[in-house]
């Protein structure tokens, strides 16, 4: 080897070893191809916020909702006081954003009791009862629809009992990203992703947004200051919190505005696997979650309309439980987690029809399709351990047609089911009426034909024509 | 008979059905309970049922436009045949089988009859009566009376405006003393008439469709006209042949002398509906139909009888006078079987008028919507017109954006759209479909709807193209109907 052929390969031993790989990214396995295992080429996975399954399905027929004479205690500690409040139906009445941090959660558990709900919120000076609303079918028809047609998780918890910082790294990393679940002050550094396995493989992703301003990222981002609201920005969108996802030009690239999103599905050029966010849409409370449904009915119409659809999974669900009352005690399978469940719906041509899927599920359960689907090895201890959303898949059937949903419970206005018998009856008689009244007149008229051809006035008149 | 045939189904399902056809054919196979279709298709719109009853029991084996058109066609051939019966028993063998020869080659009847339109049963039904009113005039028996009445009846079932005919019917009684008629029998055929017409509030009443029916009737009398008053007098006479009208003109001046009250019948027949109709705001082409055959006995009476005796002697010195006879009904033919001939071809023009056909491209855009459109999504056109066409084919529900948001100002039998915007942004609109025919008449919602393609990211999915010719003479593909996919 000369001198210089071997300079060349210490550069590039090199410039390898420097190529931003996702800390413990894993090498391609040799015999890897970027072609999924199942009919599944696309995954789309949407993160909202807020809302618990008891907020959002505790009634919904067949799934393990409200169990019947729930009342909770109002104050759990004081055994004295027996006062309770039942769950009750939200309606339109206005809510507030309900605290949702980890020590709420914590008291709302209380050790396994889930007696806390109203509790834990009272010692934050909200009204706790608000706790024990819930929405049904009256303002979530969309999705109660979507259930009846396709998949409803409802045993899919929240990865951490924290809040969404930690429980959107799950989402990504299958980790808390950081000891105390919040996002470092230097970012995330060497934290896997899926993304950087995606990377690795040649597999195409994107990280959706919806109205991205590429401006908001850890970097710039000083709480209270400049971009207000807008911040969470970087809460919901782990990858901002990445020197490697803001500096590398290549993986910056994909994390777009959700308008490419529909771009992409026309084009045909939809990744095999997307995030998305929302923005104005999360559902997050107070906001409207009407605003929400009709938000994730664009998407998966949009879908729908795409010659991706066919081979497509397209699933939501919430980052964490927003407060609200849930009543299944969430199994503690780490000291992050699980949080309380979540609500998760599931949509795809190989979608289970009206399916419950109570498999134990999470946050990681979506990395875990990702994974099993395109032989990705697993991130972490959570994503290797954790149960995957395919169990509401059945490829076994054809893929199913594209069908719009109806944003109504009720089903559309249709005409009057006219009783049609009635319509054949009367016409059927009229006409057999007038058959037979011509044709006895007409076999009865050859008098009248005899008559015709007597008659002196009809013989001449015939004369003349 | 086999020229009528031929000209009625020569290219039959060539093009898809036009807007009416695909209204009635929807409410046909809503009343055949077609799974889909039904829950589109209102079962009671405007009309009488008789002729979708009908359509509804082919329906019931599987819907389809030919089977549909089928039926239209039989109809029309049985109208050739009674308008033989008629010529026959008027003015004798040979007139009959001229009257049969014009009504088989008049364009407006070929035309008409080869469309699922309620107006070929209005007028098989109508000359009907007309061939039993004939047979009282001509043997004074009551019981042709009462089949008048019944025909009358069921001409009202077709299409409830074929009801003018009954001021025909009287008309012709009333000027006509020769007839010995009594009251009680004219009494008794308008009781046997309104007993027929029975099927239709009862339907409405028992089956559900009363405030449909209501809701009709009053926008039909409070509508604005929908075509200038000229719009008769520039299409129908084309239609009907000027060779057909003028031969019944020329023989009702010729053979004056010879005249009885056969003419008077036949030209009752005639001037009601152009006189009701021409009046009436709403015009539609094939609306004066029920004169077609009057006019065809009346030119087939003349041909029979051509030449007529004042110009016999100076021809004879040309031709023989079966010669010219041959030869005058020879020219009467062609120059009715050129023009159905060229209009039973399809448009090369992109655009269309009501009742003439079907529409090109239609019935394609419609199935391409039914193979490649999600279900359950929705569409907006420029008008309710090219919606019925897409609703029938694509299977999906259409709305029109020239269908007014006031009631009084819509057909009841149209939903319309209150905010196209809001609706797309909500995600309950998906398509847009443009299309030249209708965009030719009304330029403003055209160009409403293209607004709101543009807006909302509208994206062509789909085009349907006719080849026109252009005035150099060459053949282009010109876009017809055209698909957006919008989206908020």
């Amino acid at each position: 080897m000369t001198r210089l052929r071997r300079l060349g390969c210490v550069l590039g031993v090199l410039v390898v070893g420097s190529w931003p790989t996702g800390g413990g990214a894993h090498a391609q396995a040799p015999n890897q191809t970027s072609e999924p295992n199942t009919p599944i080429k696309h995954f789309i996975v949407l993160m909202q916020e807020n809302h618990s399954f008891d907020n959002y399905f505790g009634t919904y027929p067949g799934a393990d909702g409200i169990p019947p004479g729930t009342c909770m205690p109002v104050d759990p500690f004081d055994a004295k006081n027996t006062t309770c409040m039942e769950p009750f139906h939200i309606g339109d009445y206005p809510i507030e954003d309900l605290d949702h941090s980890e020590s709420t959660s914590n008291l709302q558990y209380n050790n396994g009791r889930m007696d806390g709900f109203i509790y834990a919120l009272n010692q934050r000076n909200q009204d706790g009862v608000s706790a024990m609303g819930y929405y049904d079918d009256h303002e979530l028809g969309y999705y109660w629809n979507i259930a009846d047609e396709y998949v409803l998780f409802d045993r899919f918890f929240s990865s951490a009992s924290g809040g969404s910082a930690i429980n959107h790294m799950y989402w990504v990393a299958g980790a808390p990203g950081s000891e105390s679940g919040r996002v470092p002050p230097g970012g995330y550094g060497d934290v896997p992703t899926i993304f950087d396995r995606l990377e690795e493989r040649g597999i195409s992703w994107k990280f959706y947004i919806e109205n991205y301003d590429p401006a908001i990222t850890f970097r710039t981002v000083v709480p209270g200051e400049d971009f207000g609201n807008r911040a969470s920005q970087i809460v919901w969108v782990p990858l901002l919190n990445y020197d490697r996802y803001l500096d590398d030009p290549n993986l910056f690239s994909k994390i777009v505005n959700l308008n490419e999103y529909f771009e992409d599905l026309e084009n045909g050029t939809l990744p095999a696997v997307s995030y998305m966010v929302p923005s104005g849409a999360s559902e997050h409370p107070p906001g409207s979650i009407r605003a929400g449904e009709r938000f994730v009915k664009t998407l998966i119409q949009a879908l729908m309309r795409s010659d991706a659809w066919s081979s497509s999974v397209f699933m939501w669900t919430y980052d964490d439980w927003g407060g609200w009352y849930d009543h299944v005690p969430p199994p503690q399978v780490d000291k992050y987690g699980y949080g309380f469940r979540v609500p998760a719906l599931m949509v795809s041509p190989y979608a289970r029809r009206g399916y419950i899927d109570s498999t134990e599920l999470d946050f990681t359960s979506p990395l875990k399709f990702i994974e099993e689907n395109w032989d990705i090895e697993p991130l972490a201890e959570r994503d290797a351990r954790a149960n995957s959303i395919a169990s509401g898949l059945d490829f076994s059937q054809p893929p199913r047609e594209p069908f719009f949903i109806s944003f109504s419970r009720e089903p559309d206005k249709l005409p009057a089911e006219p009783r049609r018998g009635v319509i054949y009856i009367a016409y059927g008689a009229a006409i057999v009426f007038a058959v037979l009244m011509i044709a006895i007149v007409s076999i009865t008229d050859k008098n009248g034909s005899d008559q015709r051809t007597t008659d002196p006035k009809l013989r001449k008149e015939d004369a003349i024509s | 008979m086999s020229a009528a045939l031929g000209l009625r189904v020569w290219g039959l399902s060539r093009v898809g059905y036009n807007t009416d056809e695909a209204v009635y054919a929807g409410q046909a196979a809503a009343i055949a309970s077609d799974p889909t279709l039904k829950e589109i298709f209102p079962v009671f719109r405007a009309h009488p049922l008789l002729f979708q009853f009908m359509l509804a029991l082919v329906f019931h084996f599987g819907v389809s436009d030919l089977a549909g058109r089928l039926v239209a066609v039989l109809i029309g051939l049985a109208t050739v045949f009674v308008v033989y019966l008629l010529g026959k028993l008027l003015y004798g063998e040979k007139a009959g089988m001229l009257a049969a020869l014009i009504l088989a080659l008049m364009p407006y009847h070929v035309v008409v009859t080869r469309q699922v339109l309620l107006d070929g049963p209005l007028v098989f039904c109508s000359t009907l009566t007309l061939y039993m009113l004939a047979r009282f005039a001509l043997t004074e028996r009551p019981a042709w009376l009462y089949s008048a009445g019944v025909g009358m009846g069921l001409t009202f079932l077709a299409k409830e405006t074929g009801i003018i005919l009954m001021g025909a019917i009287y008309a012709f009684l009333a000027l006509s003393r020769e007839i010995r008629i009594r009251i009680l029998d004219i009494a008794l055929a308008t009781i046997l008439t309104f007993l027929m017409i029975v099927p239709f509030p009862a339907s409405l009443l028992l089956a559900g469709g009363t405030r449909s029916g209501k809701q009709y009737l009053v926008w039909q009398l409070f509508r604005r006209p929908n075509h200038t008053w000229d719009f008769y007098p520039t299409t129908v006479p084309v239609a009907i042949g000027f060779l057909v009208i003028a031969a019944a003109l020329l023989g009702l001046w010729f053979l004056r002398r010879q005249g009885t009250w056969r003419e008077r019948l036949l030209v009752c027949w005639i001037l009601v509906p152009v006189a009701f109709f021409q009046l009436w705001p709403t015009k539609g082409f094939q609306y004066l139909l029920p004169a077609a055959p009057a006019f065809a006995v009346l030119a087939g009476r003349a041909l029979a009888h051509w030449p007529p005796t004042q110009v016999i002697p100076p021809l004879n010195r040309y031709l023989s006078i079966a010669s010219f006879n041959k030869l005058v009904t020879g020219i009467v033919a062609i120059s009715l079987l050129i023009p159905s001939w060229r209009a039973i071809q399809p448009s090369t023009t992109g655009s269309y008028v009501a009742g003439t056909g079907g529409v090109p491209g239609g019935r394609e855009a419609g199935e391409w919507v039914r193979e490649n459109i999600p279900q359950g999504a929705k569409l907006i056109t420029i008008g309710p017109s090219m919606a019925n066409i897409l609703q029938f084919y694509g299977h999906r529900k259409a709305y029109g954006l020239s269908v007014s948001p006031n009631p009084l100002r819509r057909n009841p039998s149209y939903e319309p759209v209150f905010n196209p915007d809001l609706q797309i942004r909500t995600g309950d609109l998906h398509y847009i479909v443009w299309d030249s025919f209708s965009a030719e008449r009304s330029a403003f919602f055209s160009e409403g709807l293209l607004k709101i393609a543009e807006k909302y990211n509208g994206r062509v999915v789909h085009v349907e193209s006719v080849m026109v010719k252009l005035e150099d003479g060459t053949t282009v593909a010109k876009p017809v109907i055209v698909i957006y996919e919008v989206r908020p």
